[in-house]
Protein backbone atom coordinates (compact mmCIF):
# COMPACT_ATOMS: atom_id res chain seq x y z
CA UNK A 1 0.00 0.00 0.00
CA UNK A 2 1.71 3.44 -0.78
CA UNK A 3 1.76 6.05 1.43
CA UNK A 4 -1.27 7.80 0.37
CA UNK A 5 -3.51 4.78 1.22
CA UNK A 6 -4.69 4.61 -3.11
CA UNK A 7 -6.15 7.95 -2.45
CA UNK A 8 -5.22 10.63 -5.28
CA UNK A 9 -2.79 13.08 -4.30
CA UNK A 10 -4.04 16.60 -4.63
CA UNK A 11 -1.60 19.77 -5.26
CA UNK A 12 -2.79 23.17 -4.49
CA UNK A 13 -1.00 25.65 -6.43
CA UNK A 14 -2.39 29.03 -5.00
CA UNK A 15 -1.12 32.54 -4.47
CA UNK A 16 -2.74 35.89 -4.79
CA UNK A 17 -3.88 37.52 -7.99
CA UNK A 18 -0.95 38.03 -10.48
CA UNK A 19 1.68 36.36 -8.18
CA UNK A 20 2.68 34.23 -11.50
CA UNK A 21 0.94 30.50 -10.73
CA UNK A 22 -0.05 29.87 -14.13
CA UNK A 23 3.79 31.19 -15.31
CA UNK A 24 5.26 28.53 -12.98
CA UNK A 25 2.63 25.62 -13.72
CA UNK A 26 3.03 26.00 -17.21
CA UNK A 27 7.15 25.60 -17.22
CA UNK A 28 6.61 22.50 -14.81
CA UNK A 29 4.37 21.02 -17.50
CA UNK A 30 6.71 22.06 -20.03
CA UNK A 31 9.98 20.15 -17.85
CA UNK A 32 8.05 16.89 -17.38
CA UNK A 33 6.88 17.54 -14.19
CA UNK A 34 2.70 16.66 -13.00
CA UNK A 35 2.67 14.23 -15.55
CA UNK A 36 0.03 12.10 -16.44
CA UNK A 37 -1.58 14.51 -13.52
CA UNK A 38 -4.93 16.53 -14.04
CA UNK A 39 -4.94 19.79 -13.75
CA UNK A 40 -7.98 21.99 -12.75
CA UNK A 41 -7.63 25.77 -13.48
CA UNK A 42 -10.25 27.53 -11.64
CA UNK A 43 -11.13 31.23 -12.47
CA UNK A 44 -13.00 33.28 -10.48
CA UNK A 45 -14.00 35.32 -13.53
CA UNK A 46 -16.52 33.61 -16.24
CA UNK A 47 -14.30 34.01 -19.04
CA UNK A 48 -10.87 31.25 -18.60
CA UNK A 49 -7.68 32.67 -19.79
CA UNK A 50 -5.07 30.57 -18.25
CA UNK A 51 -6.70 27.41 -19.57
CA UNK A 52 -5.05 28.53 -23.55
CA UNK A 53 -1.46 28.81 -21.62
CA UNK A 54 -1.62 25.63 -20.19
CA UNK A 55 -1.51 23.22 -23.22
CA UNK A 56 1.31 21.22 -21.65
CA UNK A 57 -0.92 19.20 -19.90
CA UNK A 58 -1.97 15.74 -20.36
CA UNK A 59 -5.76 16.27 -19.15
CA UNK A 60 -7.43 19.85 -18.37
CA UNK A 61 -10.76 20.71 -16.25
CA UNK A 62 -11.36 24.51 -16.17
CA UNK A 63 -13.62 25.57 -13.14
CA UNK A 64 -14.84 29.10 -14.08
CA UNK A 65 -17.78 31.80 -13.02
CA UNK A 66 -16.58 31.40 -9.02
CA UNK A 67 -13.63 31.14 -6.78
CA UNK A 68 -13.34 27.29 -5.69
CA UNK A 69 -12.74 28.02 -1.63
CA UNK A 70 -15.86 30.01 -1.80
CA UNK A 71 -18.88 30.59 -4.59
CA UNK A 72 -18.15 27.43 -6.31
CA UNK A 73 -16.57 25.41 -3.70
CA UNK A 74 -19.57 23.04 -4.42
CA UNK A 75 -18.69 22.86 -7.86
CA UNK A 76 -15.15 21.82 -7.08
CA UNK A 77 -16.69 19.13 -4.89
CA UNK A 78 -19.03 17.78 -7.57
CA UNK A 79 -16.07 17.40 -9.71
CA UNK A 80 -13.81 15.95 -7.63
CA UNK A 81 -16.40 13.09 -6.64
CA UNK A 82 -17.01 12.63 -10.48
CA UNK A 83 -12.99 11.81 -10.84
CA UNK A 84 -13.06 10.00 -7.57
CA UNK A 85 -15.68 8.15 -9.07
CA UNK A 86 -14.80 7.35 -12.85
CA UNK A 87 -11.25 6.04 -10.85
CA UNK A 88 -13.42 3.76 -8.76
CA UNK A 89 -15.05 2.55 -11.39
CA UNK A 90 -12.25 1.60 -13.71
CA UNK A 91 -9.95 0.59 -11.03
CA UNK A 92 -9.71 -2.60 -11.87
CA UNK A 93 -8.29 -1.88 -15.40
CA UNK A 94 -6.91 1.38 -14.95
CA UNK A 95 -6.03 3.25 -11.93
CA UNK A 96 -3.48 5.78 -13.48
CA UNK A 97 -4.78 8.92 -12.19
CA UNK A 98 -3.32 9.59 -9.00
CA UNK A 99 -2.74 12.96 -9.16
CA UNK A 100 -4.37 15.98 -9.72
CA UNK A 101 -3.25 19.96 -9.76
CA UNK A 102 -5.56 22.46 -8.82
CA UNK A 103 -4.58 25.81 -9.23
CA UNK A 104 -6.54 28.29 -7.49
CA UNK A 105 -8.23 31.54 -8.91
CA UNK A 106 -5.61 34.24 -7.16
CA UNK A 107 -8.55 34.98 -4.78
CA UNK A 108 -8.59 31.77 -3.09
CA UNK A 109 -7.93 30.37 0.54
CA UNK A 110 -6.22 27.47 -0.10
CA UNK A 111 -7.11 26.64 3.26
CA UNK A 112 -10.83 27.01 2.94
CA UNK A 113 -10.19 24.54 0.01
CA UNK A 114 -8.23 21.81 2.23
CA UNK A 115 -11.24 22.14 4.90
CA UNK A 116 -13.83 21.69 2.28
CA UNK A 117 -12.29 18.31 1.13
CA UNK A 118 -11.53 16.95 4.70
CA UNK A 119 -14.99 17.78 5.54
CA UNK A 120 -16.26 16.08 2.62
CA UNK A 121 -17.55 12.51 3.90
CA UNK A 122 -16.90 11.10 0.07
CA UNK A 123 -13.99 12.94 -0.95
CA UNK A 124 -12.21 12.39 2.64
CA UNK A 125 -11.52 8.51 1.48
CA UNK A 126 -10.30 8.96 -2.39
CA UNK A 127 -8.64 12.67 -2.32
CA UNK A 128 -5.32 13.57 0.08
CA UNK A 129 -4.31 16.95 -0.30
CA UNK A 130 -0.48 16.04 -0.43
CA UNK A 131 0.91 20.06 -1.12
CA UNK A 132 0.27 23.47 -0.90
CA UNK A 133 2.29 25.64 -3.18
CA UNK A 134 1.60 29.19 -2.97
CA UNK A 135 3.45 31.44 -5.63
CA UNK A 136 4.41 35.48 -3.95
CA UNK A 137 5.29 38.22 -6.31
CA UNK A 138 8.22 38.97 -5.35
CA UNK A 139 7.25 43.21 -7.09
CA UNK A 140 3.98 43.36 -5.18
CA UNK A 141 3.96 41.14 -2.52
CA UNK A 142 5.10 42.88 0.36
CA UNK A 143 2.74 45.67 -0.25
CA UNK A 144 -0.23 43.26 -0.91
CA UNK A 145 1.33 41.59 3.02
CA UNK A 146 0.52 45.30 4.05
CA UNK A 147 -2.86 45.83 3.01
CA UNK A 148 -4.77 42.33 1.78
CA UNK A 149 -5.71 39.59 4.60
CA UNK A 150 -6.04 37.49 1.87
CA UNK A 151 -2.69 37.28 0.69
CA UNK A 152 -1.23 36.42 4.46
CA UNK A 153 -4.15 32.98 4.93
CA UNK A 154 -2.51 31.88 1.38
CA UNK A 155 1.16 32.17 2.52
CA UNK A 156 0.51 30.59 6.40
CA UNK A 157 -0.99 27.62 4.93
CA UNK A 158 1.91 27.19 2.38
CA UNK A 159 3.87 23.48 2.38
CA UNK A 160 6.01 25.69 -0.65
CA UNK A 161 6.58 29.30 -1.47
CA UNK A 162 7.65 30.02 -4.91
CA UNK A 163 8.85 33.23 -4.85
CA UNK A 164 8.02 34.78 -8.57
CA UNK A 165 9.79 38.03 -10.20
CA UNK A 166 12.60 38.27 -8.40
CA UNK A 167 14.86 39.85 -10.72
CA UNK A 168 12.32 42.82 -11.07
CA UNK A 169 12.84 43.59 -7.61
CA UNK A 170 15.49 45.76 -5.55
CA UNK A 171 17.37 43.75 -3.21
CA UNK A 172 16.54 45.18 0.12
CA UNK A 173 12.66 44.79 -0.82
CA UNK A 174 13.28 41.20 -1.72
CA UNK A 175 15.46 40.29 1.64
CA UNK A 176 12.49 41.77 3.39
CA UNK A 177 9.68 39.91 1.91
CA UNK A 178 11.90 36.41 2.42
CA UNK A 179 12.75 37.59 5.56
CA UNK A 180 8.65 38.66 6.70
CA UNK A 181 7.29 35.20 4.87
CA UNK A 182 9.88 33.39 7.02
CA UNK A 183 8.30 34.60 10.01
CA UNK A 184 4.71 33.67 9.09
CA UNK A 185 5.33 30.49 8.08
CA UNK A 186 8.44 28.80 9.07
CA UNK A 187 8.18 25.29 7.97
CA UNK A 188 7.55 26.76 3.95
CA UNK A 189 10.34 25.53 1.80
CA UNK A 190 11.27 29.03 0.04
CA UNK A 191 12.29 29.10 -4.12
CA UNK A 192 12.70 31.43 -6.63
CA UNK A 193 11.30 31.44 -9.81
CA UNK A 194 11.39 34.15 -12.60
CA UNK A 195 9.45 33.85 -15.54
CA UNK A 196 8.59 30.60 -14.12
CA UNK A 197 12.24 29.34 -14.82
CA UNK A 198 13.90 28.94 -11.13
CA UNK A 199 16.15 31.20 -9.82
CA UNK A 200 17.97 31.25 -6.75
CA UNK A 201 17.20 33.08 -4.16
CA UNK A 202 20.10 35.61 -2.03
CA UNK A 203 20.89 34.16 1.32
CA UNK A 204 18.33 36.22 3.86
CA UNK A 205 18.95 34.89 7.22
CA UNK A 206 20.76 37.90 8.72
CA UNK A 207 17.21 39.97 7.19
CA UNK A 208 14.89 41.34 9.85
CA UNK A 209 11.54 40.88 9.11
CA UNK A 210 8.71 43.03 9.11
CA UNK A 211 5.83 43.14 11.83
CA UNK A 212 2.59 43.31 9.94
CA UNK A 213 -0.31 45.54 11.58
CA UNK A 214 -3.07 44.08 12.17
CA UNK A 215 -6.23 44.49 10.22
CA UNK A 216 -8.68 44.69 13.08
CA UNK A 217 -8.32 48.55 13.96
CA UNK A 218 -8.32 48.93 9.54
CA UNK A 219 -11.00 50.24 7.71
CA UNK A 220 -12.35 47.61 6.22
CA UNK A 221 -12.05 47.54 1.86
CA UNK A 222 -14.55 46.55 -0.31
CA UNK A 223 -14.16 43.02 -1.32
CA UNK A 224 -12.42 42.27 -4.75
CA UNK A 225 -14.52 41.10 -7.22
CA UNK A 226 -14.26 40.44 -11.18
CA UNK A 227 -15.68 42.45 -13.57
CA UNK A 228 -16.17 41.22 -17.65
CA UNK A 229 -16.06 43.78 -20.09
CA UNK A 230 -16.90 42.93 -23.54
CA UNK A 231 -14.74 44.84 -26.42
CA UNK A 232 -17.26 45.11 -29.98
CA UNK A 233 -15.93 46.11 -32.75
CA UNK A 234 -16.35 50.23 -32.17
CA UNK A 235 -13.29 49.51 -29.75
CA UNK A 236 -10.36 49.61 -31.53
CA UNK A 237 -7.20 48.57 -29.59
CA UNK A 238 -5.45 52.01 -29.47
CA UNK A 239 -8.38 53.16 -27.99
CA UNK A 240 -9.03 50.87 -25.55
CA UNK A 241 -4.82 51.18 -24.20
CA UNK A 242 -4.99 54.88 -23.84
CA UNK A 243 -7.99 54.39 -21.66
CA UNK A 244 -6.58 51.37 -19.85
CA UNK A 245 -3.16 52.82 -19.12
CA UNK A 246 -5.25 55.94 -17.77
CA UNK A 247 -7.19 53.32 -15.88
CA UNK A 248 -3.75 51.83 -14.39
CA UNK A 249 -2.46 54.95 -13.57
CA UNK A 250 -4.50 56.48 -11.12
CA UNK A 251 -6.27 53.54 -9.92
CA UNK A 252 -3.89 50.48 -10.34
CA UNK A 253 -3.71 49.64 -6.75
CA UNK A 254 -7.43 48.71 -6.63
CA UNK A 255 -7.22 47.25 -10.05
CA UNK A 256 -5.44 44.03 -9.40
CA UNK A 257 -5.75 42.27 -12.19
CA UNK A 258 -6.49 42.73 -16.09
CA UNK A 259 -6.43 39.91 -17.81
CA UNK A 260 -8.04 39.22 -21.48
CA UNK A 261 -7.34 38.37 -25.53
CA UNK A 262 -7.80 40.78 -27.62
CA UNK A 263 -7.78 40.66 -31.72
CA UNK A 264 -5.80 43.49 -33.30
CA UNK A 265 -4.68 44.08 -36.62
CA UNK A 266 -1.29 42.47 -35.16
CA UNK A 267 -2.88 39.27 -34.38
CA UNK A 268 -4.81 37.93 -30.72
CA UNK A 269 -2.96 39.68 -28.17
CA UNK A 270 -2.90 37.96 -24.73
CA UNK A 271 -3.14 41.25 -22.29
CA UNK A 272 -2.35 40.80 -18.34
CA UNK A 273 -1.83 43.37 -15.58
CA UNK A 274 -0.52 42.92 -12.09
CA UNK A 275 -1.09 45.97 -10.67
CA UNK A 276 0.17 48.96 -12.62
CA UNK A 277 2.67 46.70 -14.09
CA UNK A 278 1.58 45.62 -17.82
CA UNK A 279 3.11 42.29 -19.04
CA UNK A 280 4.47 42.41 -23.06
CA UNK A 281 1.25 41.33 -24.96
CA UNK A 282 1.78 37.76 -26.08
CA UNK A 283 0.86 36.95 -29.98
CA UNK A 284 -1.13 33.72 -29.49
CA UNK A 285 -1.75 31.48 -32.13
CA UNK A 286 -4.69 31.76 -34.28
CA UNK A 287 -6.08 28.35 -34.36
CA UNK A 288 -7.27 28.26 -30.86
CA UNK A 289 -10.76 28.56 -29.65
CA UNK A 290 -11.77 32.08 -30.48
CA UNK A 291 -15.69 32.41 -28.68
CA UNK A 292 -13.60 33.95 -25.58
CA UNK A 293 -11.94 36.18 -27.68
CA UNK A 294 -12.18 40.25 -27.32
CA UNK A 295 -13.33 40.08 -23.36
CA UNK A 296 -11.27 41.47 -21.16
CA UNK A 297 -11.44 40.24 -17.08
CA UNK A 298 -11.19 43.37 -14.70
CA UNK A 299 -10.42 42.19 -11.07
CA UNK A 300 -10.47 44.83 -8.43
CA UNK A 301 -12.08 47.30 -6.31
CA UNK A 302 -13.85 50.52 -6.37
CA UNK A 303 -15.55 50.79 -10.24
CA UNK A 304 -18.49 48.78 -11.19
CA UNK A 305 -19.10 47.22 -14.60
CA UNK A 306 -21.67 50.18 -15.60
CA UNK A 307 -18.82 52.82 -15.10
CA UNK A 308 -16.31 50.69 -16.74
CA UNK A 309 -18.27 50.61 -19.87
CA UNK A 310 -19.67 54.07 -20.13
CA UNK A 311 -15.63 55.99 -19.22
CA UNK A 312 -14.69 53.29 -21.49
CA UNK A 313 -17.10 54.60 -24.59
CA UNK A 314 -16.19 57.91 -24.04
CA UNK A 315 -13.03 57.47 -24.23
CA UNK A 316 -13.64 55.38 -27.81
CA UNK A 317 -16.56 57.84 -29.50
CA UNK A 318 -14.23 59.94 -31.20
CA UNK A 319 -15.06 59.51 -34.64
CA UNK A 320 -12.45 56.77 -36.16
CA UNK A 321 -9.74 58.09 -38.68
CA UNK B 1 7.82 34.90 -21.65
CA UNK B 2 10.46 32.10 -22.70
CA UNK B 3 10.76 31.11 -26.15
CA UNK B 4 10.66 27.03 -24.64
CA UNK B 5 6.93 27.24 -24.15
CA UNK B 6 5.56 30.84 -24.33
CA UNK B 7 4.00 32.69 -27.69
CA UNK B 8 5.97 35.63 -28.84
CA UNK B 9 5.75 38.98 -26.88
CA UNK B 10 4.87 41.64 -28.84
CA UNK B 11 7.86 44.44 -29.42
CA UNK B 12 7.99 47.61 -28.13
CA UNK B 13 5.70 49.38 -25.62
CA UNK B 14 2.50 47.27 -25.11
CA UNK B 15 0.25 50.30 -26.03
CA UNK B 16 1.55 50.01 -29.46
CA UNK B 17 1.19 45.91 -29.54
CA UNK B 18 -1.95 46.04 -31.77
CA UNK B 19 0.02 47.39 -35.35
CA UNK B 20 1.45 44.36 -37.45
CA UNK B 21 3.50 47.09 -39.41
CA UNK B 22 4.22 50.77 -40.37
CA UNK B 23 1.42 51.77 -41.64
CA UNK B 24 -0.91 50.94 -38.91
CA UNK B 25 1.80 52.24 -36.23
CA UNK B 26 1.46 55.60 -38.50
CA UNK B 27 -2.91 54.78 -38.03
CA UNK B 28 -2.58 53.75 -34.63
CA UNK B 29 -0.24 57.40 -33.64
CA UNK B 30 -3.05 59.51 -35.41
CA UNK B 31 -5.92 57.20 -33.28
CA UNK B 32 -4.04 57.91 -30.11
CA UNK B 33 -4.06 61.60 -30.83
CA UNK B 34 -7.86 61.71 -31.23
CA UNK B 35 -8.40 60.12 -28.37
CA UNK B 36 -6.30 62.24 -26.33
CA UNK B 37 -7.54 65.33 -27.34
CA UNK B 38 -10.86 63.89 -26.51
CA UNK B 39 -9.86 63.87 -23.16
CA UNK B 40 -7.20 66.23 -22.09
CA UNK B 41 -8.43 69.36 -22.74
CA UNK B 42 -10.83 68.85 -19.79
CA UNK B 43 -7.09 68.14 -17.87
CA UNK B 44 -5.61 72.12 -19.46
CA UNK B 45 -3.92 70.21 -22.18
CA UNK B 46 -3.70 69.50 -25.93
CA UNK B 47 -2.08 67.01 -28.23
CA UNK B 48 -0.42 67.38 -31.33
CA UNK B 49 0.91 64.85 -33.96
CA UNK B 50 2.67 65.52 -37.21
CA UNK B 51 4.19 62.53 -37.59
CA UNK B 52 7.86 64.22 -38.10
CA UNK B 53 8.23 63.68 -33.99
CA UNK B 54 8.65 60.07 -32.37
CA UNK B 55 6.87 61.42 -29.03
CA UNK B 56 3.51 62.43 -28.00
CA UNK B 57 3.45 66.17 -27.70
CA UNK B 58 1.45 67.80 -25.96
CA UNK B 59 1.11 71.48 -25.09
CA UNK B 60 -0.61 73.45 -21.90
CA UNK B 61 -2.88 76.43 -21.43
CA UNK B 62 -0.05 79.00 -21.00
CA UNK B 63 1.95 77.42 -24.21
CA UNK B 64 4.47 75.42 -22.68
CA UNK B 65 5.13 72.33 -24.73
CA UNK B 66 6.34 68.84 -23.97
CA UNK B 67 7.49 65.93 -25.92
CA UNK B 68 7.03 62.53 -23.62
CA UNK B 69 7.72 59.28 -24.95
CA UNK B 70 4.94 56.80 -23.93
CA UNK B 71 1.08 57.47 -22.54
CA UNK B 72 2.62 56.46 -18.67
CA UNK B 73 3.91 60.00 -19.39
CA UNK B 74 1.48 61.53 -20.46
CA UNK B 75 -0.80 60.89 -17.41
CA UNK B 76 2.00 61.72 -15.22
CA UNK B 77 2.50 65.33 -16.92
CA UNK B 78 -1.45 65.50 -16.37
CA UNK B 79 -0.70 64.95 -12.64
CA UNK B 80 1.65 67.46 -12.48
CA UNK B 81 -0.12 70.70 -14.60
CA UNK B 82 -3.42 69.76 -12.75
CA UNK B 83 -2.07 68.59 -9.49
CA UNK B 84 -4.36 65.54 -9.67
CA UNK B 85 -4.64 62.81 -12.41
CA UNK B 86 -6.65 62.11 -14.93
CA UNK B 87 -9.12 59.62 -13.82
CA UNK B 88 -11.47 57.83 -16.22
CA UNK B 89 -13.88 56.86 -13.70
CA UNK B 90 -14.06 60.80 -12.77
CA UNK B 91 -17.81 62.00 -13.44
CA UNK B 92 -17.05 63.88 -16.46
CA UNK B 93 -16.67 60.76 -18.52
CA UNK B 94 -19.46 58.60 -16.54
CA UNK B 95 -22.02 61.36 -16.52
CA UNK B 96 -22.72 60.49 -12.57
CA UNK B 97 -24.07 63.20 -10.56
Amino acid sequence: MSDTDGRIRLIILGGYLGSGKTTWLRHQLHDGHFQHALVIVNEAAETPIDDALLGGSDSLAVLAGGCVCCDAKQDLIDLLRRIADDRSRAASTDSSLDLIVLETSGLADPGAIIEAIRSDPVLVYHILVSEVIVAVDGLHGMSQLRSEPLSRHQIEVADKLIVTKTDAVEQNELLLLLATLKAMSPGAVMSGAVKGLSHPLPEFSNAIPETLQDFADQELKAPISPTRLYLDDSIDWTAFTVWLSALLYVRGNDIVRVKGVIRTPAGRLLLQTVRKIVQSPEILPEHRDTREDNIVVMIGRGFTHAQLTKSLRHFVSSSGL
Amino acid sequence: MCSACGFPAAPGHWTEAGAANAHERLRGRFRRAQVLQRVLPSYNLNVHETNDILGIQLSTLTGSHSIVSHLDDVWALAEKVNGTPVDPLDRRFIGEE
